[in-house]
């Protein structure tokens, strides 16, 4: 395809189009092969019916109730972007691969952790870690399963070379949003999809088999536990209890018995639960005793607790080192380089270097506390060197990564314009020792000028399809 | 052949009770803390045996943070409104200090000492205090001169006071009002000292044959000597290692407060108790003495406070 015709489609920021891999079109403005039909299907539609049609799949979002909120009680809509990313074969291969090494390595990890200890990460790390608790040493969960649910985020330089950013491993969210943005876009944009052989995939069927294969009982009594309306994923939480047909509770709806195990108040009788797929982290807030039941192996908690200790970013730092130590492998995915400033070298190297690193609070989350330094004023230098040398043990360095964009359309121009994307996949590892990748993952968007694509700053998601 | 490079040690043995409690205004649902209350190897000090105690009951997990302090993280999962944390031990400490040549502070500047306790910290901004310290040094560059006149210039300049200032004081704030307590003074002389490129860090612990409170002092780098202390708020040089138990060093008393932590509660913290006595005795206390010790503790009403409360109890003489 000539240049000039996708020219025409992207008339804003050209300039940055080109400094980093666009997934849609390469530097010359030829369309990348797998994108040939939807690109096709988005010049025959034309922009201003593409806009009308818009217009309507976003009041579909908001009367489907579609919401993530940034802070409690403030209400929004989950934006999104229903042109949909294509994932050409050969990528998936790499990335299923390279996903299942890591939720793997860092379940072994954690089993080592509160059982026999560890030699990989080093001590003060893992003890001043606020999600490391000491009452699970010790402890084995179910089938030796720490990690049920596993979302790890991806970034694409381009060329099927994929990078991982960070691992989520205490609550993972997003894969309502993953469904969701597949669903509507697969109802509302059928003509997106002709010609083109996507990969399914049961989440169901993996999610209630995982269950089931942590427990004796054959048919498992399972709960969602929510931390209520005013959670930030509260559509999540209401959007799974459906999709896998169990219950949604909140914590006053369960109750530690007399016996030791966990209860269900329901209008017929009280019912003794299984397993808790558990959607908050401080449970003796929410149901108390449950920790205590949880470690008497009375109830099955997915995630297991104090999963969150390999949340912490300096954890992060070694886990390749996991993946050779336990497995026996090389890592299948590289990870960005990261440097940690509680060390005397690393910390000469970062302050040296500021201008060209990514600085993450260690226990932050949703690209909070994430300052990319080559998108910021030099002004910000100064205050963030101050704040890395008061307190080098609340911090990482991670390199900046010039990672791939992908077409957005705007409808106030009306045109396509290029903004970052990441990608967070998730997996599913089961009690009889199986994993399940689901192909693809949910694909999110940068605001305009910003690689922060987490949803809690802001950006949009975005539906993405592996193609055969 | 072997030389005998030094006479052998000379130590006296002591034992010390460290005691703190918290109250709280509601249930508290876990309380997670780092507690930093065993006597640091070396430097004067050995044989330390140890135990720490909680109510209620807590699991804990023991490692070494990146100053090489022991610390014990400890989680509470049992629902309460007291929390009590305790420590009782004995050890060894040497009755003198070891003979030190004086040098150029010059000579100090690429160790590695150096790159960490000469920067900012929490507390202590060097950069804040550069011509103070340069007027109290006034001209000089030997190491031991410097730091004396610094500790000296402290003790007589800023008064003893108890009140007006806060775990979160910083060393500009307190050369800005003359006043303040053992913390104070010492980071106030470690920014100046890191001023004048002297790697200094902050010691915690306490002071022998005394009941009273946590005590904190300057330990300074010598090249030869290693860490060598130095005490502002009693204006002593070189003190010998028997006068104190230390638990912990670090960059400021961020770093080495004796217990840190969270806690998840509807309530709030209400009030503190702490408690500490160190003597010339081999007995190793118990959890018994402990609380006896802490029930002669005075109570602090704590308005916004978490565990990591400063340790106050108003009648002290230093």
């Amino acid at each position: 395809m000539p240049l000039g015709k996708v020219i025409s489609l992207t008339v804003a920021t050209e300039s940055t189009a080109l400094k980093f891999y666009n997934e849609w079109h390469d530097t010359e403005g030829q369309l990348r092969p797998h994108y040939n039909g939807l690109h096709e299907a988005v010049l025959s539609m034309g922009f201003e019916s593409l806009a009308q049609r818009w217009n309507h799949a976003q009041r579909q979002v908001h009367l489907d109730g579609v919401t993530f909120y940034l802070d409690p009680g403030h209400y929004r809509n989950m934006p999104t972007d229903f042109l949909p990313r294509v994932i050409p074969p050969g990528h998936w291969e790499t990335i299923a691969a390279g996903v299942e090494q890591r939720i793997r390595a860092i379940n072994h990890f954690l089993v080592g952790l509160y059982n026999d200890g560890q030699d990989v990460v080093p001590d003060e790390v893992i003890y001043t870690s606020q999600h490391f608790y000491p009452e699970v040493q010790g402890f084995r969960p179910p089938k030796d399963v720490f990690v049920h649910i596993y979302g790890v985020d991806l970034v694409h330089m381009g060329d099927g070379r994929y990078v991982v950013l960070e691992d989520n491993l205490r609550i993972p969210s997003g894969i309502s949003y993953q469904l969701k943005s597949l669903a509507m876009t697969a109802e509302l944009f059928p003509e997106f999809a002709a010609g083109y052989d996507i990969l399914p995939y049961d989440i169901r069927e993996a999610y209630l088999g995982m269950f089931r294969s942590l427990t004796e009982n054959p048919d498992p009594v399972c709960v969602l536990l929510t931390d209520g309306k005013y959670g930030s994923a509260f559509f999540e939480h209401r959007y799974l209890s459906d999709f896998l047909d169990i219950p949604l509770v909140e914590g006053p709806d369960l109750y530690v018995g007399p016996d030791g195990y966990v209860y269900a108040r329901t209008l017929d009788a009280d019912v003794r639960v299984d397993v808790i797929y558990r959607r908050v982290e401080d449970l003796d807030l929410f149901v108390p005793g449950l920790g205590e039941a949880y470690l008497n192996g009375k109830v099955v908690l997915v995630n297991g607790v104090g999963t969150g200790t390999a949340d912490d970013k300096l954890v992060f730092l070694s886990v390749p080192e996991m993946i050779e130590q336990y497995l026996g492998q090389t890592p299948v995915l590289e990870q960005a380089r990261s440097y940690n400033p509680a060390e005397p070298d690393s910390r000469r190297y970062i302050l040296e270097n500021l201008e060209n690193l990514v600085i993450k609070t260690r226990q932050g989350y949703g690209g909070l506390g994430v300052y990319v330094m080559p998108d910021l004023g030099e002004g910000y230098k100064a205050r963030v060197a101050n704040n890395i040398l008061q307190n080098p043990l609340m911090f990482i360095a991670q390199e900046t990564l010039d990672f791939s964009q992908h077409m957005v359309f705007n409808k106030e121009i009306p045109a396509l314009e290029p903004q970052h994307v990441d990608l967070r996949v998730f997996a599913v590892q089961s009690g009889d020792g199986s994993v399940s990748v689901f192909p693809g993952g949910l694909t999110r968007v940068a605001q305009k000028g910003s690689r922060i694509t987490n949803n809690s700053s802001g950006g949009l998601c975005k539906p993405t399809w592996v193609v055969r | 052949m072997q030389t005998n490079v030094g006479s052998p040690i000379e130590t006296v043995t002591v034992s010390f009770i460290y005691a703190v409690r918290y109250g709280y205004s509601d249930t508290v649902i876990h309380n997670d803390n780092q507690i930093r209350i065993f006597p640091r190897y070396g430097e004067g000090q050995f044989d330390s045996q140890t135990e720490v105690w909680s109510i209620p009951f807590g699991r804990g997990a023991d490692f070494k943070d990146r100053f090489g302090n022991q610390v014990r993280r400890l989680r509470v999962v049992e629902p309460h409104t007291n929390f009590i944390v305790a420590a009782g031990g004995n050890l060894r400490v040497a009755t003198e200090s070891p003979a030190v040549a004086d040098l150029p502070i010059s000579q100090l500047a690429d160790l590695a000492e150096s790159f960490e306790f000469t920067s900012v910290s929490p507390l202590v901004d060097p950069d804040s205090l550069r011509e103070a310290a340069a007027d109290i040094a006034s001209g000089n560059h030997q190491l031991l001169v410097t730091v004396k006149a610094v500790i000296e210039w402290v003790y007589r300049n800023i008064v003893y006071k108890r009140g007006t200032t806060s775990v979160g004081t910083t060393a500009d704030q307190v050369l800005a009002s003359s006043e303040g307590v053992c913390q104070d003074k010492t980071h106030l002389s470690l920014g100046m000292l890191r001023a004048l490129q002297v790697p200094c860090r902050y010691a915690s612990g306490l002071i022998t044959g005394q009941t009273g409170e946590t005590h904190s002092w300057v330990e300074f780098f010598h090249p030869e000597q290693g860490w060598l202390r130095a005490d502002p708020t009693r204006g002593i040089m070189l003190p010998p290692p028997s006068h104190y138990v230390k638990f912990g060093v670090g960059r400021d008393y961020t770093d080495v407060s004796p217990v840190t932590g969270s806690f998840l509660s509807t309530g709030g913290a209400k009030d503190i108790a702490a408690i500490a006595d160190v003597r010339f005795d081999f007995a190793r206390p118990t959890l018994r003495d402990a609380l006896d010790l802490l029930n002669s503790a005075y109570t602090v009403r704590n308005e916004t406070g978490s565990p990591g409360y400063p340790l106050e109890r108003p009648e002290r003489d230093r």
